[in-house]
């Protein structure tokens, strides 16, 4: 048998009932799909942005603000550490390489942040993609995505842009880039690295260091307070050992990743209820597309009717009923899914450049699978109408 | 095309609606002949021609085609039966909206074949060019009534059955219209030697029909 130009037929001749139930049941399939797909773009974006950060040491408070502060750049008002800390870090044993993060100025949109030159480089791991690293206090390394050439000099100003008078707060002398960092998709990529030193000069605090005036990087034996601390720590073992020796009451110990996860946990919950809302828009959505295509059955009883008086057996209505809601029901989800991953995409890209986190959200097979269970869920119930126009006797139908 | 077979009823009780509409009815019908079923509206000719063609189960006794005792078959034995062997016209129509004439007039093939058989296409364009119907792709709801009537006679006769009933074919045709359905159904019908019977009252028809079952309260009266 062939029940497809009935079915056909069926779509053509209410091509307006049958394209407004296709895109309902695309839309229903789009927000769950899209609500699974930017959830795990999100996470990934942010996951991976922790990804060159193992252990942050920061004044003992909340770990969240201090992952935020460290990884993401968000500076907030974060208590200081000690500055006597980074001598004793930096002869660890266990330390592969550190570096003070100093906040304060911008230039722009663009925070000017205060590193030691093991940063520029993640110790030598990701080596610079242009130029090469700050010889003194006046000289700056940008992020890949920072708008300044190599060779251009720049004034940052204290505190946030469009404050009036900010920008003369204190006197800065003119900062000349000489390096760019290979892109790392991490908000760090906005930044403009300067020497620790400079940062602390700035602000009146000496330069770290009790000699060298113009010495750069550890060991700093002068060191004022500071924010945060990165480390890479040589091993797994060390980078437990020192988390655990850093926990005290002048100083806390995280991995980003250990926070990450407990932010996660509370996202996930969120991802919960928002599948769970997601879902029961798809379901009552599909009711409706079923009420609506209740309706129209039962306007076709002389059709099905018709079909059986001339030889038509019971399950040709049957597929005829079936293929007709299956097309739809197909259609409506393939557009659901693409327009769902690009809503995902779209959103990500918003969301990841106002964050100055990359969200790369790709089709996944979660959100493949939540169509095919759509698809399903919706086949079956389909055999719902066609088993009753199975069922329509066929005399009554002709009359 | 088998030959067309003879009706036989025997002891034929028909009821619709709890109402009884034929009682004890005793007929015949030769094979190849072409009879008119007459009777004032409400008697039950519809009901009589859904019991003959198999859509309609009667209150009691036997309906023979031939060999074939339609209501003793099963379910989709009965459905076989009637697709191969039945052609059906009713007086609305009941075209399938959205298909092309020729979709219509090869719906019958639809129901047994997932392809067409060969030669199946040509020959129901050639059907409804000789019934006049005006070939083309477009939908059967912009043909006037009588050429949609044509088209369901294209669809009665696509798999050239030995059989046609017919309900009222010309009574919601206007007369002109009606007159030239009625011709083309005899001439399609007498051409391939069916077996035809015609509920109408419409007098171009009956004309025609030498045969003649008249039905009315509860009686079929058959004359020659």
């Amino acid at each position: 048998m062939n029940p497809w130009p009935v079915a056909r037929a069926a779509l053509l001749r209410r091509p307006a009932a049958a394209l407004a139930m296709l895109l309902l049941v695309a839309l229903a399939t789009a927000l769950g799909v899209g609500v699974l797909a930017l959830e795990r773009g999100l996470r990934q974006g942010a996951a991976r942005a922790a990804d060159p950060f193992d252990l942050v040491i920061g004044a003992p408070g909340s770990p969240t603000t201090l992952v935020l502060a460290a990884v993401y750049l968000q500076a907030e008002a974060v208590p200081l550490l000690p500055g006597s800390l980074l001598a004793r870090l930096a002869a660890e044993p266990g330390v592969a390489w550190l570096s003070p993060i100093g906040f304060g100025d911008r230039w722009g949109r663009h925070p000017v942040v205060g590193v030691a030159p093991a940063l520029l480089t993640q110790g030598g791991r990701l080596p610079l993609a242009e130029g090469s690293a700050f010889a003194s206090h006046e000289q700056a390394v940008v992020g890949a995505r920072v708008p300044l050439a190599l060779g251009a000099r720049f004034v940052p100003q204290h505190g946030q842009i469009g404050l009036p008078g900010a920008a003369d707060a204190h006197a800065h002398a003119e900062t000349l880039v000489v390096g760019r960092m290979a892109p790392s998709g991490t908000p760090w990529d906005h930044a403009i690295l300067v020497p620790i030193e400079a940062v602390w000069e700035l602000h009146g605090l000496g330069t770290g260091h009790a000699g060298d005036a113009e010495r750069l990087g550890p060991p700093w034996d002068a060191a004022p307070g500071v924010p945060a601390i990165v480390i890479k720590p040589r091993s797994f073992a060390d980078a437990y050992a020192l988390r655990a020796r850093y926990r005290t009451a002048e100083s806390m110990a995280v991995f980003p990743a250990e926070v990450l996860v407990a932010l996660f946990r509370t996202m996930g919950d969120l991802r919960r209820v928002l599948s769970l809302m997601a879902g029961g828009c798809a379901a009552l959505v599909i009711a409706a597309v079923f009420l609506a295509f209740a309706g129209r059955m039962a306007e076709r009883g002389r059709e099905f009717a018709t079909l059986r008086a001339l030889g038509a057996p019971r399950r040709f209505v049957l597929a005829a009923v079936w293929l007709e809601l299956a097309v739809l029901l197909g259609a409506g989800v393939a557009l659901g899914l693409a327009l769902g991953w690009a809503g995902a995409w779209v959103l990500g890209t918003t969301l990841g450049a106002a964050a100055r986190v990359p969200v790369a959200t790709a089709p996944g097979w979660a959100e493949a699978g939540l169509g095919l269970a759509v698809l399903g869920a919706g086949l079956l119930a389909a055999l719902l109408p066609a088993l009753a126009a199975w069922r329509r006797p066929v005399g009554p139908g002709l009359r | 095309m088998s030959a067309a077979p003879a009706l036989l009823l025997a002891d034929l009780t028909i009821a619709f609606q709890g109402r009884s509409v034929l009682q004890g009815a005793e007929a015949g019908l030769a094979g190849g002949a072409m009879a008119a079923l007459t009777g004032p509206s409400g008697s039950g000719k519809t009901s009589l021609i859904h019991a003959l063609a198999g859509i309609e189960r009667p209150a009691g006794g036997r309906i023979a085609w031939g060999p074939v005792a339609p209501w003793a078959l099963g379910e989709a034995a009965r459905d076989a039966w009637r697709r191969t062997t039945l052609g059906l016209v009713f007086q609305e129509f009941h075209l399938i909206e959205g298909l092309s004439a020729l979709e219509n007039a090869l719906l019958p093939w639809r129901f047994d074949h997932a392809r067409l058989p060969a030669g199946a296409a040509a020959a129901a364009a050639a059907l409804l060019g000789r019934l006049g119907v005006p070939a083309g792709a477009q939908a059967v709801g912009r043909l006037s009534r009588g050429e949609r009537q044509r088209v369901a006679i294209a669809r009665a006769l696509a798999r050239a059955p030995a059989v046609l009933l017919a309900d009222e074919p010309t009574a919601s045709l206007d007369a002109e219209s009606g007159a030239a359905v009625a011709d083309l159904l005899l001439a399609e019908a007498a051409a391939r030697g069916m077996t035809l019977l015609v509920a109408t009252h419409d007098a171009s028809l009956l004309a025609h029909l030498p045969g003649r079952w008249h039905l009315e309260s509860g009686r079929l009266e058959v004359r020659a």
